[in-house]
């Protein structure tokens, strides 16, 4: 019963730790181990399922051991770090253990030399930035969001997070050199290491990624670092409809001022503005930003990002989209979310990389939900001929029920026996994925 | 097979791709029995050549309805044996899908079928200012469609990565015989990204029949520089001032006393006589940019003991400087009659311990080595050199090479950083990973490729039994209840 | 890499499952110049070769690639008998070298090729057609004056056996294209220029050289020697031509595995030139100088000639590199004219010459020099390849074709009246005219002040 589950639970953390443990035990009412494992509380929520238990290891054998008796009992779980995008994706089907990773945090190694970092993945991502800064480095990945929110590394690489500066450093697959994760059986396994170039066996890694905690839980990631660039410089200018927007990308994208992010922002209100950033030396960066101004037909030159710069277009329990596209399909989004905000009369809002060909949509969590599932379906189609997709990351109840948040998916029936070899049980995040996965 | 067999699969294929398309005789399929590792043969039963996916994706639904494996071959010039054939199955060789489909510049992307050459890639998307980044020593006759098994790399991954970082989509064929796409021309595609798990995965989960690459902006400025030094300590020495600065050039290669030496001998590449070490470092990028960092480049080099630095001057002189480090690994046979390419990865701090060791091994085996490498990312080629004529000597050399591989996973490295695990370092996966590391990996293996016949016995030294499941099953599957799927 | 050792004791490379099934049948080569296996053993099977191979360009299959060519040729040393499948992939090789070129371990492939097709000449029996193919093809391009009897009018009323074996054997269709082009390129018959015994040299002389009138060049471009001749007289040389006492070089009948033939050849054109004097030989067709320059090793085994070919062909210049080594006394007028350069097979790979018609040409005042795209891979004409195999042929010839076009040139200017023929009519089929003219022929223009009008005729 609860009380022999929590039994063995506890049970499982405190001989998963020994004398070398290094996490601090919190100490609590239930003995030593109590906070580490305990009742689900109001805070445990997931998406509006409650979890029956919450258990915080604090390192990967003591996860191993826990997720070991979570297979025996046949308990579904969901891994939340900082819990800042639990409300994306479906809720999960059913819910046991809440696995949470904040004590499974800390800086492992960090070869400054080899311009690498291994690093577990419940650290607040902030607080491994602040780490590198001091040796003149970061993990160029972008992660939006409200200033304050404290992304784990394990949540951005679950879901595959990424904002502005994608365009020139990539997204977290191609900076996730080595990953350790648990699997639903509570096996142990790496993949990858600590080295960039590294060809030995399967990218598990890629695969993790992007995949809302339904393979296992992540452990442990090693990156690939950039050195912090000398100076950089935010070039913005207003345009006066998509079209412009999208001829002003693609000049910038045709040039030689090699930009790291190229954003463009369209507010409900219609007002559209083109961004772009520019890294290197203080020199090269004063010639190519004097370079962008004059393919832009001016702009203000800051040391620092617009207002909207790195963030989604919504708030929290409003409709949220990605919508991706070939770059040259970009100017169609932006033009098709013009049409929609005419022709239904809502306050679509779309803000992204026009430099990668990912954006992001919001739609006001007032949207009556028919309208939103037209909208939807409309951007949707036009993402689709531009040769990508539209997700709905996250929208109100109301509006999942009319809409489909992940359209076609290809290779979906691959997917769901990849699904079946980690996760035969359909344990982990059960019906959080694509296909009901 | 028996022989019966052979021809009954050899007539099938003939229906499905034409007589042409065929090969069964002796002497023919004897020349496939090996890719650029030529250390290991194996006539393969048949030798199929698909022109389109249909053909394709045909051809392995007839492996599959024979129960026959099948491996898949571009241009045959990897350097682990990914290629090595089956002797009961069928080699699919997609030289003869060599189209490239479409050049979009306006997208930044290519889409290419898997037989054409790398190097083929960037000569289309030149007159527009673009190119194809990853560029393998081998690219001016590599497949795209072999890049994609290997993610492979070259010496500008160190700015620009590698295979896996410039392809953004695939059609390929399952090892069911099914035709999937994964991914296209915009990032992000929903679902698991089955598209990054297939880049590298050595045509073990399938083949690929087309193939959507990032096309990157040609550099407005290019500026290459060829640096001598004493020895391998200054020229590590100076490669890590460089990093240290904070400078990402495009490529540092790196190139030892033996390797220049036969370098010259090839080619005449006129690198500085008498170096113990060379260092060719290229700055790309807007001209503003590299000017400022070129000659931060030129002051750490000489500042770490660079007896004589060598610009180029010309697209010419940057060729030549080039053609030394491209031509290194055949360019060996000229000062060797035999010698095994190594491919390892070290942390890139650790390159003067390890050469120090590789140097003390190679000695007390009595066994020359060549080093060139990938200075940047720490990717050693070791060129183990001996004479398969002199008794001992071979075993020797695979020794020396086998403790080398030792040394990189002993400095938490890769057995391998570009050539592949293919069938060469199979029996090395296990100084590198766990059983549990291993297995892992082959859950996903038995995903895609539950009959075990896509190119097998290659990459894990035992193959999983895809029938055993991890954890109990208990009652339906929930997917199942949920009217999602179906179980067959 | 230790496994089971073949016949001369070097262990063989491990096949993972044991070894091959012994041959059945007589093994390929006897001890007569077989393929070298130490040349063989050179190849480390990289691959460079294969994009640089026209049959691999046109088929993509192995066997007919220089790397499974060589793998061939090792076969057949370790036992394989000689097949009509062997056979057909030696056949199908077209002897262009840009694999030879393109090869980072030095393989000596021009060598290996050639010993195997001497081989596969007197130890194979091709089929009955074939066999009276060649024997018509080569009893008619090493004859100047038989080769002169396919042009036009004369055709029609010569009742000799060589039309009637000309028309049985199916060379007709097969010399179609060739004659067709001949047609439109070459002047008319009665019209041929004259070639001089001897020419002496304008001004300082400076050397004294032979010169090759050669086959095709002879019978249908005799004006391209009329132009050697002036040209090498404007730069100092006094010429030596000979041309009644003159044969066939034999480059066609080696390049062909036809080796005593090619001796024959040989010897013939050694008793009347290596005494003559002459401080160099030169050569205005790239196949015939890359032959010239080996006679040394054709000869090797005949004592009463090996030394005297050996410095004969120590003596051997094309028109262009004499010209260079020499260095340019004769002034040039200006040619306002585009041309693409193509580099002839023998003369680029063979030889190694590729600077010095370039150097020439760009001397020319306001004439410019375009690069031809994929110039490594050869047009398809290859000696006699063109009248064996025709259809893919055709389809080089065309791919080169439609590169020379598109560079947009005036002219196309080679060393090579084989590859004249075949871009050229390529270039019809293509529904294009192309000027052509062999690169003496443009310095010659330059040379004596004539306008561009005759060279884009």
């Amino acid at each position: 019963m609860a009380g022999d589950v929590l039994a063995a639970l506890r049970a499982a953390a405190g001989e998963a730790t020994g004398p070398a443990d290094d996490g601090a035990r919190p100490a609590g009412p239930d003995g030593p181990d109590a906070a580490v494992v305990r009742p689900a509380g109001d805070e445990d929520v997931v998406a509006g399922v409650r979890p029956r238990y919450v258990a915080a290891p604090g390192s990967t054998a003591e996860a191993a051991a826990l997720v070991r008796v979570a297979a025996a009992r046949g308990l579904a779980v969901v891994v939340r770090g900082a819990g800042t995008r639990q409300d994306w994706a479906n809720p999960p089907r059913r819910l046991d253990l809440l696995l949470d990773t904040r004590r499974l945090a800390g800086v492992v190694e960090h070869a400054a030399g080899d311009l690498i970092v291994v690093v577990r993945a419940g650290t607040p991502v902030a607080e491994l930035q602040a780490a590198l800064a001091t040796a003149g480095q970061h993990l160029a990945l972008d992660t939006p969001l409200p200033p304050g929110a404290a992304s784990t590394v394990g949540g951005v690489v679950a879901t595959n997070t990424s904002g502005p500066r994608r365009m020139r450093y990539g997204t977290v697959r191609d900076l996730l050199i080595g990953i350790t994760v648990v699997r639903p059986d509570g096996v142990v396994a790496r993949a990858g290491g600590k080295v960039v170039k590294n060809v030995a066996g399967y990218d598990l890694g890629k695969l993790f990624t992007g995949a809302y905690g339904t393979l296992g839980l992540v452990a442990e990631c090693a990156f690939r670092l950039h050195p912090l660039p000398a100076a950089r410089a935010f070039l913005t200018r207003r345009a006066g409809d998509a079209a412009e927007a999208g001829r002003l990308a693609a000049a910038v994208l045709a040039a030689q001022v090699v930009p790291s992010a190229l954003e463009v922002d369209a507010a409900p209100d219609g007002r559209t503005e083109v961004a772009v950033l520019l890294e290197g030396t203080p020199r090269g960066v004063k010639e190519r930003a004097a370079a962008t101004r004059a393919l832009l037909g001016g702009a203000t030159v800051a040391d620092e990002p617009p207002p909207w710069w790195s963030s989604y277009p919504w708030r929290p329990g409003d409709v949220g989209l990605t919508l991706t596209a070939a770059l040259s399909g970009v100017p169609r989004l932006l033009a098709a979310a013009a049409e929609a905000r005419r022709r239904y009369g809502v306050a679509l809002a779309v803000r992204g990389s026009a430099g990668a060909g990912v954006l992001h949509a919001g739609l006001p969590s007032a949207t009556p939900p028919d309208v939103v599932a037209r909208t939807v379906a409309e951007l949707r189609v036009v993402a689709g001929s531009a040769g990508g997709h539209a997700v709905v990351l996250t929208a109100p109840p109301q509006v999942r029920e009319r809409v489909d948040l992940w359209g076609p998916v290809d290779g979906l029936h691959l997917m769901r026996r990849v699904k079946a070899q980690f996760d035969p049980d359909a344990r982990f995040a059960p019906g959080r994925f694509v296909g009901g996965i | 097979m028996t022989t019966t067999d052979v021809s009954t699969l050899a007539a099938t294929l003939r229906a499905v791709l034409g007589d042409h398309q065929v090969i069964s005789d002796r002497q023919e399929l004897r020349t496939y029995e090996c890719d650029g590792l030529a250390q290991y043969r194996v006539v393969p039963a048949l030798v199929a050549l698909p022109r389109t996916a249909a053909e394709c994706a045909a051809t392995v639904r007839a492996c599959v309805d024979a129960g026959v494996p099948f491996v898949a071959r571009g241009s045959g010039t990897g350097l682990s044996g990914g290629a090595l054939p089956h002797a009961d199955g069928v080699l699919i060789v997609t030289s003869q899908m060599r189209a490239i489909r479409e050049i979009a510049p306006a997208d930044e992307r290519a889409v290419v079928e898997p037989g054409v050459i790398n190097l083929h890639v960037s000569r289309a998307a030149a007159p527009y200012g673009y190119h194809y980044a990853p560029d393998p020593s081998s690219q001016q006759v590599c497949s795209i469609g072999g890049n994609v098994a290997e993610n492979s790399g070259g010496a500008h991954c160190l700015k620009y990565g590698f295979t896996t970082n410039h392809v953004t989509g695939l059609e390929v064929v399952t090892p069911d015989g099914d035709l999937v796409r994964l991914g296209g021309r915009a990032p992000d595609a929903p679902g698991y990204d089955l598209l990054g798990a297939f880049v590298g995965s050595e045509g073990t989960l399938g083949i690929t029949t087309e193939v959507t690459v990032r096309l990157t902006r040609s550099p407005e400025s290019v500026r290459t520089l060829l640096a001598g030094f004493t020895g391998t300590d200054q020229a590590g020495a100076a490669t890590s001032a460089i990093i240290a600065a904070g400078v990402v050039p495009a490529a540092i290669e790196m190139m030892d006393a033996l390797a220049i030496e036969a370098a010259e001998a090839a080619v005449r590449c006129g690198y500085p006589a008498g170096a113990g070490a060379v260092l060719i470092v290229e700055l790309d990028g807007p001209a503003a940019e590299v000017d400022a960092q070129f000659a931060d480049v030129e002051r750490l080099c000489r500042d770490n003991g660079a007896t004589e630095i060598r610009v180029a001057a010309d697209d010419a002189e940057r060729a030549l400087i080039w053609k030394g480090r491209k031509s290194a690994f055949a360019a060996v046979g000229r000062i060797s009659p035999d010698y095994i390419v190594q491919d390892g990865v070290i942390p890139r701090t650790a390159l003067p311990e390890v050469l120090r060791r590789i140097a003390e091994i190679s000695a007390r085996h009595g066994v020359r080595v060549a080093n060139v490498f990938h200075a940047g990312d720490g990717n050693l080629h070791p060129l183990v050199l001996f004479d398969d004529a002199v008794p001992g000597q071979a075993e020797r050399a695979e020794e020396v090479s086998a403790a080398i591989l030792d040394i990189c996973v002993a400095q938490g490295g890769s057995i391998t950083g570009e050539h592949g695990v293919g069938m060469d370092k199979v029996s090395f996966m296990p100084r590198m990973y766990t059983d549990d590391d291993l297995d892992t990996m082959q859950l996903l293996r038995c995903a895609f490729d539950p009959r075990g016949l896509a190119n097998p016995g290659k990459v894990f030294p035992t193959p999983r039994l895809c029938g055993e499941v991890p954890g109990r099953r208990r009652g339906v599957h929930p997917v199942q209840e949920a009217g999602l799927a179906e179980v067959f | 890499m230790s496994g089971i050792p073949d016949q001369r004791g070097r262990p063989v490379p491990r096949d993972v499952l044991g070894p091959v099934a012994p041959a059945p049948g007589e093994p390929a080569f006897d001890d007569d110049h077989p393929p070298r296996r130490e040349l063989v053993d050179d190849c480390v099977h990289c691959g460079f070769c294969l994009p640089t191979c026209p049959t691999y360009v046109l088929w993509g299959e192995e066997m007919d690639s220089p790397r499974g060519r060589i793998h061939l040729m090792e076969q057949g040393l370790d036992g394989e008998p000689l097949s009509p499948s062997m056979v057909a992939h030696v056949d199908r090789c077209l002897g262009c070298m840009a694999c030879v070129t393109a090869c980072p371990s030095g393989v000596r492939y021009d060598r290996l090729i050639e010993d195997t097709r001497q081989q596969v000449e007197r130890r194979h029996r091709r089929p009955r057609r074939e066999r009276a193919l060649r024997a018509a093809v080569f009893a008619l391009f090493p004859y100047p004056r038989r080769l002169r009897l396919l042009r036009g009018p004369l055709l029609a009323y010569q009742a000799t056996g060589l039309r009637a074996l000309v028309r049985r054997t199916g060379l007709l269709p097969r010399l179609a294209p060739t004659l067709a082009a001949l047609d439109a390129l070459a002047p008319p018959i009665g019209r041929a220029a004259r070639v001089p015994r001897r020419v002496p040299a304008r001004g300082t002389r400076r050397a004294r050289v032979g010169m090759l009138t050669g086959c095709v060049q002879h019978a249908f471009f005799p004006q391209v020697n009329a132009a050697t001749a002036r040209v090498l007289a404007a730069e100092g040389c006094e010429v030596l031509i000979l041309p009644e006492r003159q044969g066939c070089c034999g480059a066609l009948s080696v390049h062909n595995g036809r080796r005593a033939e090619a001796r024959r050849f040989a010897r013939a054109l050694l008793d009347v030139f290596d005494s003559a004097g002459i401080d160099f030989f030169v050569v205005n067709a790239a196949g015939c100088g890359s032959a010239l320059k080996e006679y040394g090793e054709l000869l090797a085994d005949d004592p009463a000639y090996a030394d005297r070919a050996a410095a004969f062909a120590a003596s051997v210049r094309d028109l262009s590199e004499l010209l260079v080594e020499l260095g340019p006394v004769a002034p040039r007028h200006p040619l306002p004219v585009t041309v693409a350069y193509h580099d002839a097979c023998h003369l680029a790979h063979a030889q190694g010459v590729r600077a010095q018609p370039r150097e020439l040409l760009a001397a020319v005042p306001g004439l410019a020099v375009r690069e031809i795209a994929d110039p490594e891979i050869c047009c398809g004409s290859a000696g006699v390849w063109n009248v064996l195999n025709p259809e893919p042929a055709g389809q080089l010839g065309e791919r080169k074709a439609a590169h020379v076009l598109a560079t947009g040139a005036d002219l196309l200017v080679t060393a090579n009246p084989g590859c004249l023929l075949q871009i050229a009519s390529a270039a019809r089929r293509l529904g294009r005219r192309l000027p052509v003219a062999h690169t003496v022929e443009v310095l010659d223009a330059s040379i004596h002040g004539r306008g561009v009008d005759e060279l884009l005729r």
